[in-house]
């Protein structure tokens, strides 16, 4: 597999070498293609059974984000219930330029007590916001962030188009900085450090495990192992957009969480290896092809000339 | 850290956490047991948790909280695959297993032991809340965040609740 | 500015010398050889103007608040549809209907098609204008002009496809700029530079092609990131950018009739006789090529729903939705195209013309707006957002105006070239 994904990165890289080889630096070449998966990597598994609807997490990240201060009280718990209009079409809550996390309330028929659901980036092992930055300003730390940097954003807004759970939100409030705001797993002020992220420390429930995310799936196939009438067996993010850090167990089928469970079970880069690889061929054949189809022409041309000019003779 | 033989005295430790232990060979018994425990564990954005240990063991058994630990058979059948003798342990203290930083990267790197059973121990606050919330649920306790906690200032600039609240 | 042209015997100017054989100056120029009054008086004449100036008077001042007030207070900020009107039509839009420039140039420069020179120049500037205001609209999108080189310069992500949309429309621009500047130079009599241009002209289109077929390309698999998004029917990661690219090539050549049309009825005392009697023949040549390519675009759309076995699809109301797009938007203009062809109604070739082209925008939105979070809630647009999409195309046909009145783009130059 990663022996795979290396193969993949340089040969994207070679075709598009070859379009802006004049300008690339190889060292700026070498950062883009630079997606290997980390295997200390960190992550969280989200235990939908756990979580009990505090917004603990909320209020812990609102904090440590400087991010600014919300309509409503973090403990008032109307939230849940008011579907926001326009916004986000009444499908709950969803994370923007104010909050980098939400958690959303689902009554379900067949559970006795609501299901909530945290939502916040996922840190993808191959992040489609990544992938589709075309000015490279994501990078996926060794620590498992998907970090982003504004000085170089130029606020095209395709890392939102691209990423397959919603997450990357624009600050669309500002004309003269405008920016991406998303989870960024507090990699500045805390995982860089080996700390859990904010919301994980203040959650009472421990619905939010840190750990290497390698031994989180053990975690996760143990515990519906042990019990499997408690949860559905799946570990949403194992293998959703090729893996994500942040991953979710619950007791009921994911989609009636609100999860997107259309999400491809592979990068979402794989999408567009098609378009890619005809780049350098274009680029390589049509010149030829294109004079060629000159030359023969215009052979065809000089020839009536000829006739022409023979007929007068 | 550990204190042992002394009974039936409650111990208001910095953590906030009682460490209550059985001499050993000794199985307890609800006289043993304190009449109220405080746990200050999340001392910076609530007050202190007065929890009435007595009232709580006539509604449920010392092993739904205390596991093997407290001198009774543990009914959970997992446990039990091990912990077959009820007099084993000699602490009852919940911060003496469950560890207050749970994600810290030094006890993180307890859980590469290839040795180590219990790799899903919750931590310190995990363990509480999920005893107790789970309890509550099932028995129709109290839930609500303050309904046990009331909120420090602190908590309320936290949580932009209280003093702290939106302008309306 | 017919009326005009129809008095005086001097205009419209096409030549550098007036009857007296004194040189036009270039301010004379500008002002097509009219006294600054009677530039004036035909301004104020044409009801067109009135109601481009009521436009700019509503547009202008909501495109300041945008860049003042931010992007959030001109749309309605959505994050789940984060791309709106301005890309989806002035972006994803504009460029395939402005594949005219490099459709005809290779046509006339490279396959050696002299007959359709009449018409090169429109086409190119058709391009050239398409792909201008198409980077306006980007820029009113992303709101931060300044950080427009930023991908070539500053901080580069070779592995996405909107580097490669970047880099390739910016430098197709200045191929574009380089292919028109030979008319302006024409005009302003500098035939060193007009040579200069000619001497490239074979790179510049060959470059044209290859940039146009892979930008056009980009453009659709920009869609592919968004996979899940995207319904099923729009989305095809194996086809999406050959969709784009082949319904580029119709939706420049429908293109192109429109615009030729529009010339002969609107700006007949700018066009030379060569333009006019030939134009009839012309647009027939343009919609045989649209007809092909909607055929073989039919064929491209088919083998990606038979692909991704996505019949099923086809009888939801989105599979309905989906069909009266290609029916509409290309099966019927296609065969009105072949009809005209057939019967040598150039008419016909031109209704079909309107048709396509709007066929094409639909499909663009469609992929963009419409069937983007197909299980999500549809995003209408802030009207904020319509009128500024309005003001930007009203600038364009302004521009677009400004020029044909002046260069030699509908005429020949009669003076030394």
């Amino acid at each position: 597999m990663k022996n795979k994904i290396i193969n993949r990165r340089s040969f994207i890289k070679g075709g598009f070498g070859g379009t802006a080889a004049t300008v690339l630096s190889l060292k700026s070449a070498r950062a883009a293609g630079d997606f290997d998966h980390y295997p200390d990597s960190m992550g969280v598994i989200v235990d939908l059974n756990r979580c009990v609807g505090c917004r603990s997490c909320e209020a812990a990240c609102n904090k440590e984000q400087g991010l600014p201060e919300p309509e409503k009280p973090f403990n008032d718990y109307s939230v849940f219930d008011a579907h926001e209009s326009g916004g986000h079409g009444g499908a709950g809550r969803r994370t923007d330029e104010t909050r980098y996390t939400v958690v959303n309330k689902y009554e379900l028929p067949e559970i006795d007590h609501p299901l909530y659901r945290k939502s916040q980036c996922n840190h993808c092992l191959e992040p489609a916001c990544l992938t589709s930055c075309f000015v490279n300003a994501y990078t996926k730390t060794p620590e498992g962030a998907v970090i982003y940097n504004a000085d170089v954003c130029v606020g095209c807004r395709t890392c939102m188009i691209a990423c397959p759970f919603y997450i990357p939100t624009f600050k669309y409030s500002s004309a003269f900085s405008p920016r991406i705001m998303k989870c960024i797993f507090c990699y500045d002020t805390r995982l860089k450090e080996g700390r859990p992220p904010a919301c994980v420390e203040a959650c009472p429930q421990e619905a939010l495990t840190f750990g290497k995310r390698v031994d989180l799936l053990e975690i996760g196939r143990k515990r519906i192992r042990q019990n499997p009438g408690g949860y559905v067996n799946h570990i949403y993010g194992e293998n959703e957009a090729g893996g994500t850090a942040w991953m979710y167990l619950s007791p009921v089928d994911f989609g009636e969480a609100g999860f997107d469970v259309h999400v491809p079970h592979e990068p979402v880069i794989n999408f567009v290896r098609d378009f890619l690889s005809i780049v350098p061929m274009v680029l390589v054949i049509w010149p030829a092809l294109f004079a060629g189809f000159h030359l023969l022409a215009n052979r065809k041309e000089q020839n009536k000339h000829h006739h022409i000019d023979g007929g007068e003779e | 850290m550990l204190i042992t033989k002394k009974r039936g005295i409650v111990w208001v430790v910095a953590m906030g956490v009682v460490l209550l232990c059985s001499a050993a060979g000794r199985a307890l018994d609800q006289s043993d047991a304190p009449e109220s425990v405080t746990i200050g564990l999340l001392e910076e954005l609530y007050e202190p948790v007065e929890f009435d240990h007595a009232g709580h063991t006539e509604m449920a058994e010392c092993s739904d909280c205390h596991h093997h630990t407290a001198g009774t058979v543990t009914q959970r059948w997992n446990c039990k695959k091990c912990h077959t003798n009820p007099l084993e342990g000699d602490t009852v203290s919940c911060a003496d297993c469950h560890s207050p930083n749970r994600f810290d990267s030094q006890y993180l790197a307890t859980l590469d032991n290839p040795e180590l059973y219990h790799v899903e121990k919750p931590g310190l606050k995990g363990a509480y809340h999920l005893n107790c919330v789970g309890c509550h649920q099932e028995q129709g306790g109290p839930t609500g965040c303050e309904d046990c906690h009331a909120m420090t200032e602190a908590g309320e600039q936290r949580f932009n609740a209280g003093r702290y609240s939106p302008a309306p | 500015m017919k009326l005009f042209a129809s008095e005086k015997q001097e205009i419209p100017i096409s030549d550098h010398f007036k009857p007296d054989g004194s040189r036009w100056t270039l301010k004379e120029k500008l002002l097509l050889g009219l006294s600054f009054d009677d530039y004036r008086k035909q301004l104020v004449r044409n009801p067109l103007n009135w109601l481009i100036l009521i436009i700019f008077a509503i547009g202008v001042p909501i495109i300041v608040e945008r860049f003042v007030f931010g992007l959030g207070s001109v749309t309605h900020g959505s994050n789940d549809y984060p791309w709106g009107l301005f890309l989806a039509f002035g972006l994803f839009g504009m460029v395939p209907l402005s594949a005219s420039g490099f459709m005809l140039g290779t046509t006339v420069e490279l396959f050696g098609r002299k007959d359709f020179h009449p018409i090169e120049r429109l086409a190119l500037l058709n391009g050239l204008l398409g792909y201008f205001f198409a980077v306006i609209y980007l820029q009113v999108d992303l709101g931060m002009p300044w950080r427009l080189p930023y991908p070539m310069v500053v901080s580069l992500g070779p592995a996405a496809v909107l580097f490669l949309v970047a880099w390739h429309v910016a430098t197709y621009l200045s191929v574009q700029i380089a292919e028109v500047l030979p008319s302006f130079f024409e005009w302003i009599g500098w035939l060193k530079g007009k040579r200069m241009i000619r001497s490239m002209v074979l790179c510049l289109t060959i470059a044209g092609i290859i940039l146009s077929t892979l930008h056009q390309g980009a453009l659709g698999a920009l869609f592919t990131y968004p996979a899940g998004k995207l319904h099923p029917l729009w989305m095809s990661a194996n086809f999406l950018w050959i969709q784009f690219l082949c319904s580029a090539v119709f939706g420049g050549l429908s293109m192109l009739i429109i615009v030729s049309t529009l010339s002969k009825w609107f700006l007949a005392w700018r066009c030379d006789n060569q333009f006019l009697d030939s134009l009839d023949k012309l647009t027939l040549g343009l919609a045989k090529g649209a007809a092909f390519a909607m055929i073989t675009y039919l064929g491209i759309k088919f083998m990606a729903i038979a692909h991704d076995k996505e019949w099923v699809y086809l009888f939801t109301g989105w599979g309905q939705y989906y069909l009266l797009e290609l029916t509409i938007g290309v099966v019927i203009p296609m065969m009105l195209f072949a009809f005209a062809v057939r019967n040598g109604n150039a008419q016909m070739a031109r209704v079909a013309a309107f048709i396509s082209v709007f066929g094409v925008l639909w499909n663009r939105i469609n992929t963009a707006l419409i069937g983007f979070n197909w299980h999500m809630y549809q995003e209408i647009p802030h009207w904020k957002e319509v009128a500024i999409t309005i003001t930007i195309f009203t600038l364009y046909l302004a521009t677009y105006r400004f020029i044909l009145y002046r260069l030699p783009i509908l005429y020949a130059w009669k003076g030394e070239k």
